[in-house]
C-alpha cells in the first residue's frame, strides 16, 4: 500500500508539467495577447503599445516565458497578474475562499438531501413520492444553473416587494451595513420554515415507524434545521451590550459578518445545489434498486431480518460506494467554483474572476487557477482511489 | 461669546487663504447621505500612473485632482486644481495658477511641486502611463516647469488646442517621489489593491474608506477638499460613496429595482420596461429617461482599400462603391432589432452628444436599395448571374466578407441587417462573427508588401468628446487609420484627395485656439467624411438612465448627457432623505 502511494505520487511530477504546458500553449495559441485590445484606443501611440508589451514581458519566446514562469511556481510564486499589477496568489486567493463557501455548503446540502430521496424513491418505487421526485429531479437537472440564478434573483425582488422586509438578498455576498438588531427580524422569518420542515420530517417518522421503517436520517435534518434557527433567535442575545444597531461589514463582530455571508449564500446555494441534487438522486436511487435486487438482500430478508437493519446495514452500505469515490472529485470542484451562477447572482467567487481574465488575456491569473485545480484534481484522485480501497473490501492496492 | 467670535475670524482666515472652487448644482443641497451604485468590475488599482482601465479610472478620479477639465454645463474647459490661466506666446505658452491653500486628506499642501511631479512620471517613457500622450506632441515634448509655489508653465512646440484640457491625474509627491526615486518598479507597486485604503491619500471630493476584493468599493468624504458650493458650504455633500461590484448587467437591474442602487443606466427597452412598469406599479420610487441621449460609441464599417486582391481593393477604394454600401444601411431596421427601439442613426464621425462640435448638416446617404443598385450598375455590375449575385462585364461576383467581434450582439445584429439587405440587391455579403483580439490584428497589422487580409470589418471606437484626440484615426500617418493603413505609422502608399484634405483639417483642428474657428473646421470635417465615406457609420445606442428621486443635485431631463451624466458635479450630488 505504502508503494502504491509513493507511485501515485511520483506520477503527479510528470503530470503536472504536462498539464501547465498544454494550458500554457492553448491560452498562447488564442489570438492577441493582454496589450492587443489597447491598439484600438485612439489616445495610444504605437511606441506606448511596444513599450508595454516589453514591460510586461510578453514581446520573449513563449519557451522564456513559461520558463520563467515554472521557475516562479517552483518557488511557490504564481506570477505577476498583468492587470492587477500584484501577485496572482492576491488575486484568487480571497476569490477561492468565496467558492469554497458555496461550494462546501452546495455540497452538505446535495449530500444530506439527495441521499436519504434516492433511497425513499428506490425503496417505495414508482409511488406518487417516487414520481414527484423524478419530476423535480428532471426539472433541475433541465433549468440551466445560471438562468435559474436570475430567476432567484427576480424571486428575490418579488418576496422582498410583498413583504416588505428584506427576506432575500439581492445578489452579492456581505452587505455594506449590518444590521444587528434585524437579526432578530431575519429569525422570526426563519423560524417557521424550520417549524414546518421539523413537522414534515416528524411526520414522515411517524408514518414509517408505524410501518416498522426508518427515518432517522430525516429526523436528524429536521432537529438541525430547528437548532440551527433558535441559534439564530438567540443570536442577537449573544452581540455585546455596547453595539450599535448598525455597522459596516469590515468593522462588525466576526459572528454577525459569518451570519450575513451565511445569507447571502442561502439563494446561491440553493441553486447551485440543485442541479448536483437531482442528479445525485437519480444515481442513489438506481445503486439502490441495483443493490435490492442482489441476492444477499433476499438472503438477509429470507433470514427475518428486520428491514430497516436490510436497508441501512446492508443495502446503503454498497449503494453508497461510488460516493466515496466521488469525493475525491470535489476538491477541484471546490476551487472551480459555482460557475456562472457566480457572475449572475454578484457572488465574488472564481468564475467572475476567471472569466475576467480571459476576456483580458491576463496570462498568469489563468494559469494559475488552472495550477491550483490541476494539483487539488491529482491530489483528489489520489484520495478517492485510497478512500475507495478502504471502503470496499474488493480492491486491493499492493 | 469671545470665543465665538475668534472662531468665526479663524474661520475667514480660513477661507480667505483658501481659494475653493465653486460648484454650482443644479438645487440648493444639504450634507449627508450616501450614493450607491453599481460597477461591472472591481478597479485593478489605485495608482494613477498604472490605472488603464475605467473600472479603476472612475474610482481614481473621486479621489485625485485634475488640473482643468470640462465644464457639465457648457463643456468648455474649466478650472479644477488651477483656478485660472493665461495663454501666452500666440498659444505656445500656458501658465496655470493653482489654487492656494489647496490640501491633501493628509494635510500637507497640494502645490506646483506635486503638478510637476505629476506630469514628470506621466510623460516618463519607463512609467508608460495612460496619459503620457498628453505630454508629446508630434513627436515632440510639451515641457513643465514651475514657476513659483502656486503657478506652473506648460511649453508647447506648437500651439495646441486641447492645451486647457489637463485630465492627467496629480498624485502627491510626498508619497510618490521617494518611490520614484528609488526606481519604476517602486513607484508602480505603490497603491495596489492591497495598500490599505487609509495610506491612500485624497485630494478629491472624497477618500477611500473600504475595499472588500469582488464586493464593494467604500469612499467617504474628504475634509480637506477645496470645493464649496455657490452659498460657501463645503462640498461634497455626500458622506458616503459606494461602489458595489456587480458583474451582471441583469444583476444590476435587479439591484436598482430593489432600491438597492441610486442610479442605473438601461441597456435596452426591455429594461426600461421592467424599470418602468415598477415605477408605475408604485413599487420603486425612482425616474427613467428614456433616449435621453446616445452614447459616444460608434458602430461603423469599414472597408480594406490595401487589400491583396487588386479588384477588391480598387472596388473599395471607389466612392461609389461606398456611397452604395452607405445607401444599404437600413437604420431604421437597425435601431428596431439592434438596439430594441432606442437609439438614434449617425452619420459623421464626431458623436451626438458632442454639442460643441456635433453638426447633422452633413450629406446622408438615406436607406435606399434602388439606389445603391443604381450606384452599382455605374460601377459596371448591371447583370446578376445564374445564382442571382451582381456580375460585372467580366463575370466577376460582387461579393465580400464582413467581420465584427464575436459576443458583441448589438454590432452581430447590425453586421445581418446590412448582409441581407445587401444581398437582396445581390451583394453577396459573408458574415461571420470572430474573436475581438483576432479582429483588432486584422485591421491593425498589415503584411510586410503592406496588405491586410480582411474585407470588410464591423466595429467601433469609444468616442470622446475633444476630436483632437482622435488624430490616430484621421491623419494619415496614424496607426488607426484603419481602411487606409501605411506600414509602421508611414503615409499610405496610395491615398485618396480627401484623406489629404482630413489630415489637413485634423492638423489644423489641433492647433487652433479659437473656439469658433475650431468648430468650423470640424464641421467641414464632418461634411467630407459623410460625403467620402472611409468610415460607414451605422446607429448610435441610446443613453437611457434612471435614478431614484431621493437624489437632489441632479440634472433635469433636458441637460441629461451621455458625456457628463445625470448630474452635473458629484459634488453636489445629495441625499433628499
Amino acid at each position: 500500500m505504502f508503494a502504491y502511494v509513493v507511485r501515485r505520487l511520483l506520477q503527479l511530477i510528470p503530470t503536472f508539467f504536462g498539464a501547465t504546458l498544454l494550458a500554457f500553449l492553448v491560452i498562447q495559441l488564442a489570438p492577441g495577447d493582454f496589450v492587443t485590445r489597447l491598439e484600438l484606443d485612439p489616445t495610444q501611440t504605437r511606441e506606448s503599445i511596444a513599450n508595454l508589451r516589453q514591460q510586461l514581458g510578453l514581446d520573449q519566446p513563449l519557451p522564456v516565458q513559461y520558463a520563467k514562469w515554472l521557475s516562479g511556481i517552483l518557488q511557490g510564486y504564481l506570477g505577476l497578474s498583468l492587470s492587477y499589477k500584484t501577485d496572482v496568489w492576491n488575486v484568487i486567493g480571497q476569490r477561492i475562499l468565496n467558492s469554497m463557501v458555496l461550494v462546501v455548503l452546495a455540497t452538505l446540502m446535495i449530500y444530506l438531501i439527495a441521499i436519504p430521496i434516492g433511497v425513499y424513491s428506490a425503496i417505495r418505487k414508482y409511488t406518487w413520492p417516487d414520481r414527484t421526485f423524478t419530476v423535480l429531479a428532471f426539472l433541475g437537472l433541465a433549468i440551466p444553473n445560471f438562468f435559474f440564478g436570475l430567476i432567484m434573483l427576480f424571486l428575490a425582488v418579488w418576496l422582498n416587494d410583498l413583504t416588505n422586509m428584506r427576506i432575500l438578498p439581492i445578489g452579492g455576498m456581505t452587505t455594506e451595513f449590518i444590521h444587528l438588531g434585524n437579526l432578530t427580524r431575519a429569525a422570526q422569518i426563519l423560524f417557521p420554515f424550520a417549524l414546518l420542515g421539523t413537522l414534515v420530517f416528524a411526520g414522515l417518522f411517524w408514518q414509517r415507524s408505524r410501518r416498522g421503517q426508518a427515518a432517522t436520517f430525516g429526523i436528524w435534518v429536521g432537529l438541525v434545521l430547528f437548532g440551527m434557527s433558535t441559534l439564530l433567535m438567540l443570536a442577537p442575545l449573544i452581540q455585546g451590550p455596547g453595539l450599535p444597531e448598525r455597522l459596516p461589514y469590515t468593522e462588525s463582530p466576526l459572528w454577525a459578518r459569518a451570519t450575513n455571508v451565511l445569507w447571502h449564500a442561502f439563494p446561491v446555494v440553493i441553486v447551485v445545489g440543485t442541479s448536483g441534487l437531482a442528479g445525485l438522486m437519480r444515481v442513489m436511487r438506481g445503486q439502490m434498486l441495483d443493490v435490492l435486487s442482489q441476492d444477499y438482500i433476499r438472503t438477509a430478508r429470507a433470514k427475518g431480518l428486520n428491514e430497516r437493519v436490510v436497508i441501512y446495514k446492508h443495502a446503503l452500505r454498497n449503494a453508497v460506494i461510488p460516493f466515496i469515490a466521488g469525493i475525491g472529485g470535489l476538491l477541484p470542484g471546490l476551487i472551480g467554483g459555482a460557475g456562472l451562477v457566480e457572475v449572475t447572482m454578484a457572488w465574488p467567487g472564481i468564475t467572475p474572476a476567471l472569466l475576467e481574465a480571459i476576456s483580458a488575456i491576463d496570462i498568469y491569473v489563468i494559469m494559475g487557477l488552472i495550477t491550483i485545480t490541476t494539483v487539488l484534481l491529482m491530489i483528489g484522485n489520489v484520495v478517492s482511489d485510497l478512500l475507495l480501497a478502504w471502503v470496499d473490501p474488493r480492491i486491493r492496492y499492493s | 461669546m469671545k470665543k465665538l467670535l475668534i472662531l468665526g475670524m479663524l474661520a475667514l482666515a480660513g477661507l480667505a487663504l483658501a481659494q475653493p472652487k465653486v460648484f454650482k448644482g443644479t438645487e440648493p443641497g444639504r450634507a449627508g447621505g450616501a450614493y450607491r451604485i453599481t460597477a461591472i468590475s472591481d478597479p485593478r488599482t489605485w495608482n494613477p500612473f498604472v490605472a488603464r482601465e475605467t473600472s479603476s479610472t472612475d474610482i481614481i478620479s473621486l479621489f485625485l485632482p485634475t488640473l482643468t477639465g470640462y465644464s457639465p454645463y457648457t463643456q468648455a474647459p474649466e478650472g479644477n486644481l488651477a483656478k485660472s490661466w493665461e495663454v501666452r506666446n500666440n498659444g505656445l505658452t500656458v501658465i496655470f495658477r493653482l489654487r492656494e491653500g489647496a490640501r491633501w486628506s493628509d494635510g500637507q499642501a497640494i502645490d506646483a511641486d506635486d503638478v510637476i511631479f505629476s506630469a514628470t512620471v506621466h510623460a516618463d517613457q519607463r512609467v508608460n502611463s495612460n496619459a503620457r500622450s498628453s505630454f508629446i506632441l508630434d513627436g515632440q515634448p510639451i515641457r513643465w516647469t514651475k514657476v513659483d509655489q502656486y503657478t506652473v508653465r506648460a511649453d508647447f512646440p506648437k500651439p495646441y488646442a486641447p492645451a486647457l484640457i489637463q485630465g492627467w491625474y496629480i498624485a502627491p509627491e510626498h508619497i510618490f517621489g521617494p518611490a520614484y526615486r528609488a526606481g519604476v518598479q517602486q513607484l508602480q507597486a505603490l497603491w495596489n489593491l492591497d495598500t490599505p485604503p487609509a495610506q491612500v491619500v485624497s485630494g478629491g471630493p472624497f477618500k477611500l474608506d473600504s475595499y472588500v476584493k469582488g464586493e464593494r468599493v467604500v469612499l467617504v468624504r474628504n475634509p480637506n477638499y477645496w470645493g464649496v458650493d455657490d452659498r460657501n458650504n463645503p462640498v461634497a455633500y455626500l458622506e458616503r460613496y459606494t461602489v458595489q461590484v456587480v458583474p451582471d448587467l441583469n444583476a444590476q437591474l435587479a439591484r436598482f429595482l430593489a432600491g438597492e442602487a441610486d442610479t442605473f443606466a438601461a441597456a435596452n427597452a426591455d429594461q426600461v420596461a421592467q424599470v418602468l412598469e415598477r415605477i408605475r406599479g408604485n413599487r420603486l420610487r425612482a425616474e427613467i429617461f428614456p433616449n435621453a441621449d446616445v452614447t459616444l460609441g460608434t458602430n461603423f464599417i469599414v472597408f480594406n482599400w490595401n487589400h491583396k486582391d487588386p479588384f477588391k481593393e480598387s472596388l473599395f477604394r471607389q466612392v461609389k462603391f461606398r456611397r452604395a454600401m452607405a445607401h444599404l444601411m437600413d437604420k431604421k431596421s437597425m435601431i428596431e432589432v439592434a438596439l430594441g427601439g432606442l437609439g438614434q442613426p449617425q452619420w459623421s464621425p464626431i458623436s451626438i452628444p458632442n454639442k460643441a462640435f456635433f453638426t447633422d448638416d452633413v450629406v446622408k446617404y438615406e436607406f435606399s436599395p434602388q439606389k445603391a443598385a443604381q450606384l452599382l450598375a455605374e460601377l459596371g455590375f448591371r447583370s446578376k448571374n445564374r445564382d442571382g449575385w451582381l456580375v460585372n462585364a467580366q463575370g466577376k461576383v460582387l461579393e465580400f466578407n464582413l467581420v465584427t467581434n464575436q459576443g458583441n450582439n448589438v454590432r452581430e445584429r447590425i453586421a445581418q441587417i446590412f448582409r441581407d439587405e445587401a444581398r437582396k440587391i445581390g451583394v453577396k455579403v459573408e458574415y461571420r462573427p470572430i474573436d475581438f483580439n483576432e479582429l483588432v490584428r486584422q485591421l491593425t497589422s498589415p503584411a510586410a508588401d503592406g496588405t491586410r487580409d480582411f474585407d470588410a470589418i464591423l466595429i467601433g471606437l469609444t468616442g470622446g468628446i475633444e476630436p483632437a484626440f482622435s488624430r490616430n484615426v484621421w491623419e494619415l500617418n496614424g496607426p488607426l487609420h484603419m481602411w487606409n493603413l501605411g506600414i509602421g505609422g508611414k503615409n499610405p502608399a496610395k491615398v485618396e484627395a480627401f484623406e489629404v484634405l482630413i489630415d489637413t483639417l485634423m492638423k489644423r483642428g489641433a492647433t487652433t485656439l479659437d473656439q469658433a474657428q475650431r468648430r468650423q473646421i470640424y464641421v467641414q470635417f464632418q461634411k467630407v467624411v459623410a460625403e467620402n465615406l472611409p468610415i460607414i457609420y451605422t446607429v448610435a445606442p441610446a443613453y437611457n438612465p434612471a435614478r431614484l428621486t431621493r437624489l437632489g443635485g441632479m440634472f433635469p431631463k433636458e441637460q441629461i448627457n451621455s458625456i457628463t451624466g445625470q448630474a452635473p458635479y458629484i459634488e453636489t450630488v445629495f441625499a433628499k432623505e
